[in-house]
C-alpha cells in the first residue's frame, strides 16, 4: 500500500461535502474523504447510499450545494476543465451510442481529448487490444454484450491515459467471468500507477480490489479502513456442517469444537463453527469429522457480507440503512 | 506546479492544465457521429424529407388559384411555397437535432461528452452541425420536385445560394432552440414542443399569403415575425416578384443572426445548468 506522498495533492479530496435535490433529500450530507495517489479506493454501499451522486460531483457533472471537492489537485467546480482534462469516467448508466462501432467511440474519445486522427486511431487500436475487443471493434456497439460494453466503457475512459479513474459500479450485473477480467484490468491499471476510485455494492468485490474501503450509507461515511480492518469490525466468517440423517450430533460437535469455536445453531442436524481462515477451514473439518467416523451431506462457509459490515457499523441491517436514508429520521438521543 | 512524471498523465504528454482539447477535432468527431443518424438508421431521412413533399405537393394544388388575388408578387403558388417547404423541412431537421440530444441526455450518453475537456459551446455546435447538414437532404429535393412540377428559378444562382442560406440559417435557428428545450427540460418528452414551435413559427408569418393580403392580428404577427423576413431572403429563389437585392437580403440576415445569437445564449445557459 501506498503512503501519502507529501509532494503531490491527494488524487481526491473531499470536505464537508453535501448535495440537496429538489424535495430536500440530501443525497450526500456531510462527506469527508481522501483518497491517496496510486490507491484504489472502494466505495461501499448499498442502493441509493449517495454513491452515483458522489461520483457525479467529483466528474465534475453535479454542483455540490455545500462543502468541497478537489481532484488531482483541482476544485470540481473552479477548475473543472482541469478537472475533466485529468480523469477517465465510467459512468453507471451511460448509454453508449449503439450506432457507432467499439473502434469508432475510441477515437471519438480520442479527439474529444485532444488527439490527431493518427494518434487516436493508435490509440484506439492498443486500447481494443488491452481490453480484448480487437475482433468485435468493427462491430456496432448495439451487438455488444453487457460484459462487452463495460469492457469498451473502460477502455473509452483509459484514451487519455487519466491520473484518476472513476468507476461507478463496473460490475453490476455481470456474470462472474466478465467480472473478474474486469478485475484483472483494474489491478493491471493500478499497478501501472493509475489511482482508482470505485464504487460497489460488492463487499467481496472492494475486498478484492480496494486498498482502502470507504462504507457510505445516507450519504455520509460510516467507517473506513482497509479490507482486513473493516473484517475485523464484522466477525470472522461461519463454517456451517448438515449432517447425514440419524449422525451423532453430540460426537459432531465434540468434533468440530477441535476445529473452532462452535456457534450456535437452530437446526438439530446442523452445527456451525467460527472460521477464521474462511474456506480454508473446509478440509479440517471434514478430516475431524471423518475420524470421528461421523457422516456428512454438506458443508458451507458463510462469510461476513455487506449487511453485516452495515449491522456491525451502523447497528441497523442493510434494508434498514435504505430506508433511513431517505426518510428523514429523528436523532436517538443517547 | 510541476506533477510527478510516472503519474499516467504526465507520461502521455498531456498538459495536467485546464486547456481545452482543439476545437476543429471535436467538431469533426461530433460531426462524424451526427451523419450516421443519417447513413444508419434506415428510414432516417424519410420523414424530415416526405412531410415538406408532401406539404408542397398538397398545397400548390389546393390554393394553386390563390394566386390571382392582387398582391400576390408571382402567378405561381407553386413558386410562391417552394422556399417556404424548404424552410420548412430544414426548420424540422433542426427541431430533430434538438429530440435527438433530449434523447442523449435521457441515456447518458450526453453525460460522456460532458465529462470530456470540451469548449461547452462545442457540445451545441456539434448537434447543430449535423442538423444543418442533415438539412440540404429535405431542402434539395423539395426544390428539385419543385422544378419538375413547374415552379421557376428566377433568381438565378445566387437566389439558389439565398434559398440555402435562409434554410441553413433556419435550421440553425430551430436547433438551437430546440437545444435550449432539451437541455431545460432533459426529456424525449419535450420533442413536440420543440416541433410544434417551428410549425407556429413559421405559420404565423407570411407564409402562405403576402403581408398585403393578411388581415387583423395575423396581419401584426407575421410583420414582427422574424420568420417572415427568413422568407423573403429564401424567396429570391423562386418569386418573380421578389427580384435579387440587398433589400430583400439583409432583413433575413439580420433577423437570423439576431435569432442564433438569442437562442443560442439560452442554449449555453441552459447547459451551464445543468448540473446545478
Ligand atoms: N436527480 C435526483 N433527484 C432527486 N433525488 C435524487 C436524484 N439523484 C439521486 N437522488 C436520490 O439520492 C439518493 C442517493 O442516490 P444515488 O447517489 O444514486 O445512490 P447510489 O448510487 O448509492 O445507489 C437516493 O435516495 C436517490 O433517490
Ligand atoms: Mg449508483
Amino acid at each position: 500500500m501506498s503512503g501519502p506522498a507529501s509532494s503531490s495533492p491527494p488524487a481526491v479530496s473531499v470536505h464537508g461535502l453535501e448535495r440537496a435535490f429538489k424535495g430536500g433529500i440530501k443525497a450526500v450530507d456531510g462527506l469527508d474523504l481522501e483518497v491517496r495517489e496510486g490507491e484504489v479506493y472502494g466505495f461501499l454501499g448499498p442502493n441509493g447510499a449517495g454513491k452515483t451522486t458522489t461520483v457525479r460531483i467529483l466528474v465534475t457533472l453535479l454542483k455540490p450545494t455545500a462543502g468541497e471537492a478537489r481532484v488531482a489537485g483541482f476544485d470540481v467546480v473552479s477548475q473543472a476543465d482541469a478537472v475533466r482534462r485529468n480523469i477517465g469516467v465510467a459512468l453507471q448508466e451511460a448509454a453508449i451510442d449503439p450506432l457507432m462501432t467499439g473502434r469508432e467511440l475510441l477515437r471519438m474519445q480520442g479527439a474529444l481529448h485532444g488527439m490527431k486522427g493518427a494518434q487516436a486511431r493508435s490509440r484506439a487500436e492498443e486500447l481494443l487490444d488491452r481490453v480484448g475487443l480487437t475482433d468485435a471493434g468493427g462491430r456496432r456497439v448495439g451487438q455488444y454484450s453487457g460484459g462487452m460494453r463495460r469492457r469498451l466503457d473502460l477502455a473509452m475512459a483509459l484514451v487519455h491515459r487519466p491520473k484518476v479513474l472513476f468507476l461507478d459500479e463496473p460490475t453490476t450485473g455481470l456474470d462472474p467471468t466478465s467480472r473478474s477480467a474486469l478485475w484483472r484490468e483494474v489491478r493491471s491499471l493500478n499497478d501501472d500507477g493509475t489511482t482508482v476510485f470505485l464504487t460497489t455494492q460488492y463487499l467481496e468485490e472492494a475486498e478484492q480490489l480496494a486498498d482502502r474501503v470507504g462504507i457510505i450509507a445516507g450519504g455520509s461515511l460510516v467507517a473506513e479502513g482497509t479490507p482486513a480492518e473493516l473484517k475485523a469490525h464484522v466477525g470472522e466468517p461461519t463454517l456451517h456442517v448438515d449432517l447425514a440423517p440419524e449422525s451423532d450430533v453430540a460426537a459432531a460437535r465434540v468434533a468440530l469444537s477441535a476445529v473452532g469455536p462452535l456457534v450456535d445453531c437452530q437446526d438439530d442436524a446442523r452445527v456451525a463453527i467460527r472460521a477464521a481462515r474462511g474456506k480454508a477451514t473446509v478440509p479440517l473439518a471434514i478430516r475431524a469429522l471423518d475420524e470421528a467416523g461421523i457422516a456428512v451431506e454438506s458443508v458451507e462457509v458463510e462469510s461476513p457480507t455487506l449487511d453485516d459490515v452495515f449491522a456491525a457499523v451502523t447497528g441497523s441491517t442493510l434494508e434498514g440503512a435504505t430506508q433511513g436514508a431517505s426518510a428523514d429520521q429523528a436523532e436517538v438521543p443517547a | 506546479m510541476s506533477t510527478s512524471t510516472d503519474s499516467p498523465a504526465g507520461r502521455s504528454g498531456s498538459r495536467s492544465g485546464g486547456t481545452n482539447s482543439p476545437a476543429g477535432g471535436v467538431a469533426w468527431a461530433f460531426w462524424l457521429r451526427s451523419l450516421n443518424e443519417v447513413t444508419r438508421v434506415r428510414g432516417a431521412l424519410i420523414g424530415t424529407s416526405i412531410a415538406p413533399l408532401v406539404f408542397l405537393l398538397g398545397t400548390s394544388g389546393q390554393f394553386g388559384r390563390l394566386v390571382g388575388l392582387p398582391g400576390f408578387p408571382t402567378d405561381s403558388y407553386l413558386s410562391w411555397i417552394i422556399p417556404l417547404c424548404c424552410l420548412q423541412g430544414a426548420g424540422f431537421a433542426g427541431a430533430a437535432a434538438g429530440a435527438n440530444l433530449a434523447r442523449d441526455i435521457e441515456q447518458g450518453w450526453f453525460d460522456r461528452l460532458l465529462v470530456a475537456p470540451v469548449a461547452r459551446p462545442l457540445l451545441v455546435l456539434g448537434p447543430v452541425l449535423g442538423a444543418i447538414t442533415r438539412s440540404m437532404v429535405p431542402v434539395t429535393l423539395v426544390l428539385i420536385v419543385g422544378v419538375l412540377i413547374g415552379g421557376e428559378v428566377t433568381g438565378g444562382v445566387l437566389g439558389i445560394v439565398a434559398l440555402y442560406v435562409a434554410s441553413a440559417g433556419f435550421c440553425t435557428v430551430a436547433a438551437m432552440w430546440a437545444i435550449a428545450i432539451a437541455v431545460h427540460f432533459r426529456t424525449q418528452q419535450a420533442g413536440p414542443l420543440m416541433q410544434m414551435s417551428v410549425f407556429l413559427g413559421v405559420f404565423l408569418s407570411t407564409a402562405y399569403t403576402p403581408q398585403p393580403l393578411l388581415k387583423g392580428w395575423l396581419e401584426d404577427v407575421a410583420r414582427v415575425n422574424p420568420v417572415s423576413h427568413i422568407l423573403e431572403l429564401a424567396r429570391q429563389s423562386t418569386v418573380s416578384g421578389i427580384d435579387l437585392s440587398l433589400a430583400h437580403t439583409w432583413p433575413g440576415l439580420v433577423a437570423l443572426a439576431a435569432l442564433v445569437a438569442v437562442f443560442g445564449a439560452l442554449a449555453m445557459i441552459g447547459l451551464r445548468r445543468m448540473g446545478r
